[in-house]
């Protein structure tokens, strides 16, 4: 009697509620479609001025403080969520962790990472670290767990890195970690070498690029030739540097860059045997090494081992 | 009790006979499975950054199913009122307002149920593990924080009039007691006198549903369980809020005028 | 004969805001009504004069300024003196996400009616209230004929004692009217209690065993309608407008 007539219930069958559904659905597919494809489209409409990437694009210049807040977030994933927020003393993260393992970013941190929280405020503080990360872990040595075997799980903090790069192409430290961990824990050594050629793209004298970019040719490939030349590169862009700043002192990150670099290439000439060369790179090495004596130690034994091989050939 | 539970059914029918349910379980299906197709460096094991985006998904869509739910119960029985032939029944309003309480605290269980089944079996569909337990413990304390936020919904519902207002109310505030709860004696201690005494007794006063949402992250990394006996601890710290806001709204409702 | 429903000097006030001065209402001023188990009592008064205000002090929908109010010797600020009545307010809609069916099912839970009893009850009160061919379809797709229906099949569920009905009949067309009209006899020879408010004279003068007529608040005549028309001489209508105090020549 109050039924409805047919057509009504015809169409019905329709509703609005299933229409947004789909629509929703639809939505999130174009989307994420979009997501994934157009960086590629980017990349190939810009294949020359590679700065200019979809993300950069959309973001504008606040690009920076996205990709600087992603590499803290691949940092905080290094420590399994073990880190300070902006409320915490955090002077013991100053420098990320992961780019610090890299050997090629001097250190800032004041070293205290176990107590960045400090005592307990009150006892709700006190309760609610029971159910937090509350331990100084890295990834890259088993994480919570301990387990070196798991060592591989530095894996997770590669989408940040990823997005951090992308977004900001001159964040050296994020480029120097995701390579230095695409090569030395998942056996990526290819890989890590395209994102280190494609930050020098970007930043072609930046002697940390070419300083991690030498270690993979002689490491990796034992290619002492192109590792040596790479090296040598870095050195002089880091020597232009210090001169261009004109200041009386080297500043801390040169020294340690200055450093590590003579240091790979004094090893590089000992690996070739080409043990002269090899002694004048330590003796650079000892001008800015804390340690003098221990360098001087091993420039003697070399000297004794060069003659030691020398003399039978007389 | 059996009429709580009757009561009960009828708030849980409302939820999966509406389509928000299904729609936010979708939605945040779709997203996590989008990320997922994003292309990491060509490593297909990578699975944090999921973990970590579907568990804030589904923290803030049980948020918004357990407010809204909640929020419309009464105005809605109010404004289409279906409260006076149900109050002319032999029913106590204290019952009333146990029995919403209920019943919504199940759905949101129920889709919690749904939520976390999805979220395991992503994980696992990497990493090929199934931490149980710790899911357990963690959505057991999202569990009881859903309850602390329907509880002040319930209450929020009885105090404002309009639902859409206890809703943003409901809203910012466990927003905010989830991403400040945590540093607000932090903050105080940076105040100058009378401002940090508000301060503290806010941060004294609020329920700190911040520490169940925190659990986030060790579920994300594979810490290690929390011991049983603090989860225990927080299960009833929550449900002291709970009593205390069901206290509240049956205060208020025991003599407010239906008509 | 026992007392079913009783007010004592019932007195409601309501506190507005008239142009943001604070003014009160007073809706109910010393009522006393009581009504005797069996019997069908008709409650009459125009727009306004409180009626409904009164089924809701008895429903402990609202707390009365000041007297009581008992049913079956029950204050009725306890759950339990709604035990064994039926209600149907006067606007209503019921949950839309329901069915009939469910709708039943749930206020039988709340009687704590037994299940296998609760399932006879329902079939019998659909079946009294036509709505069988229904059941299973959600509210929101009734008329508001059969709302209407659904919502004296809810008050008849518990198989109650005392019915509560405000204006059972408005909105309703002829057919419905009379669907209802026998309904409530029905009732009355089953030797239940109903109560009813109603603008519908000639209903009234049918189906009511005594009346009484409210105005303003206050109680202006109570006993048969026999009684009540002869005092005034005329038929109901005219002395309802008597009691009430309208002057027709005023509108003339
Ligand atoms: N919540 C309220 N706030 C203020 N005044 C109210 C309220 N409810 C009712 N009133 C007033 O109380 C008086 C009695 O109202 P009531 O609803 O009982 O009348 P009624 O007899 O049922 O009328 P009708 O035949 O129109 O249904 C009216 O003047 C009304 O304006
Ligand atoms: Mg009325």
């Amino acid at each position: 009697m109050f039924g409805f007539p047919p057509q009504t219930r015809e169409l019905k069958m329709i509703s609005p509620r299933k229409i947004s559904l789909l629509f929703i659905a639809l939505l999130i597919f174009c989307f994420g479609l979009a997501a994934n494809l157009l960086p590629q489209f980017w990349r190939i409409e810009n294949e020359n001025h590679q700065s200019q990437n979809f993300f950069a694009l959309l973001l504008g210049d606040s690009s920076r403080i996205f990709a600087n807040s992603f590499a803290t977030k691949a940092d905080a994933y290094y420590h399994s969520g073990y880190y300070p927020t902006i409320f915490d003393n955090n002077s013991a993260f100053k420098t990320l962790h992961m780019a610090e393992d890299t050997g090629a970013v001097a250190s800032h941190n004041s070293g205290e990472e176990e107590n960045f929280m400090g005592p307990p405020r009150d006892w709700i503080d006190a309760f609610g670290r029971h159910f937090i990360p509350n331990r100084h872990t890295h990834l890259d040595e088993g994480g919570p767990t301990d387990d070196l075997s798991k060592s591989d799980e530095v894996r997770e903090i590669l989408p940040w890195l990823k997005l951090s790069a992308e977004l900001d192409p001159h964040n050296i430290q994020t480029i120097l970690a995701t390579s230095f961990f695409l090569r030395t824990k998942m056996n990526k050594t290819s890989d890590a070498e395209e994102v280190l050629r494609e930050a020098l793209r970007s930043n072609p004298d930046n002697s940390q690029l070419l300083f991690e970019l030498g270690r993979i040719r002689f490491e990796n490939y034992a290619d002492t030739f192109r590792a040596r030349n790479i090296w040598e590169a870095a050195l002089r862009e880091l020597q232009k540097q210090i001169v261009q700043k004109k200041e009386d002192k080297l500043d801390f990150d040169d020294r340690f860059m200055f450093e590590q670099l003579e240091t790979k290439l004094a090893q590089l000439e000992e690996y070739a045997h080409n043990n002269g060369p090899a002694i004048s790179h330590w003796e650079a090495v000892k001008i800015v090494s804390p340690t003098p004596e221990e360098i001087q130690k091993h420039i003697d034994e070399l000297k004794q081992k060069t003659a030691a091989t020398n003399s039978p050939a007389q | 009790m059996k009429i709580i539970c009757a009561v009960a059914g009828v708030a849980v029918k409302e939820l999966y006979r509406r389509k928000e349910f299904y729609v936010l379980l979708i939605v945040t299906i779709l997203i996590c499975l989008v990320m997922g197709s994003v292309n990491v460096f060509n490593d297909d094991k990578v699975i944090r950054y999921l973990k970590e985006l579907a568990l804030l998904l589904i923290w803030i869509s049980t948020l918004i199913i357990a407010i809204t739910t909640t929020a419309r119960q009464i105005p809605a029985e109010k404004e289409q009122r279906t409260l006076l032939p149900l109050l002319a029944k032999p029913l106590s309003r204290n019952q009333l307002i146990v029995g919403k309480f209920l019943g919504c605290w199940v759905a949101c269980g129920l889709a919690l149920i749904c939520f976390y089944i999805f979220f395991g079996a992503l994980a696992a569909s990497r990493e090929h593990a199934w931490p149980l337990l710790n899911y357990f413990q963690a959505a057991l304390l999202h569990w009881f924080a859903l309850g602390v936020v329907v509880a002040l919904a319930l209450f929020g519902s009885l105090v404002f009039a309009a639902p859409s207002s206890n809703s943003t109310i409901c809203f910012v505030i466990v927003a905010t007691i989830l991403c400040l709860g945590r540093y607000l004696d932090a903050v105080a201690l940076a105040q100058s006198e009378p401002i940090r005494s508000i301060f503290y007794a806010i941060y004294f006063a609020i329920p700190h549903l911040e520490i169940p949402f925190g659990m986030r992250n060790l579920i994300v990394h594979n810490w290690p369980l929390v011991e049983w006996k603090f989860i225990a601890l927080d299960a009833i710290y929550l449900l002291a809020y709970i009593a205390l806001f069901l206290a509240a709204a049956c205060l208020v409702f025991r003599r407010k005028p239906v008509n | 004969m026992n007392t079913i429903l009783k007010t004592e000097k019932l007195r409601v006030e309501f506190k507005t805001r008239q142009l943001g001065k604070a003014t009160t209402k007073v809706a109910l001023n010393g009522l006393d009504l009581a009504v005797q188990a069996g019997e069908v009592f008709g409650f009459l008064g125009p727009n306004g004069a409180g009626k409904t205000t009164t089924m809701n002090v008895l429903l402990g929908f609202i707390q009365p300024t000041g007297g009581a109010a008992y049913l079956f010797g029950i204050d009725v600020r306890q759950p339990i003196a709604r035990q064994r009545i039926g209600y149907l307010p006067e606007l209503t809609y019921y949950y839309k996400f329901l069915n009939a069916e469910e709708i039943l099912r749930f206020y039988a839970k709340i009687f704590k009616i037994p299940n296998a009893e609760a399932e006879k009850r329902i079939d019998f009160v659909l079946k009294l209230v036509e709505l069988q061919h229904a059941r299973k379809r959600l509210i929101k797709t009734y008329s508001k004929g059969m709302q209407q229906r659904v919502g004296l099949a809810q008050a008849l569920i518990n198989n109650p004692d005392l019915l509560i009905l405000d204006e059972p009949t408005s909105g309703l067309d002829p057919v419905g009217r009379m669907k209802v009209r026998s309904i409530i006899q029905r009732l009355k020879n089953e030797g239940r209690t109903v109560f009813f408010s109603s603008h519908e004279m000639g209903e009234v003068e049918t189906i009511c065993d005594r009346i009484a007529i409210i105005n303003n608040g206050e109680l202006k005549a109570v006993g048969s309608v026999s009684e009540i028309s002869s005092q005034h001489g005329a038929n109901l209508e005219k002395a309802f407008l008597d009691i009430i105090g309208f002057q027709p020549e005023a509108v003339a």
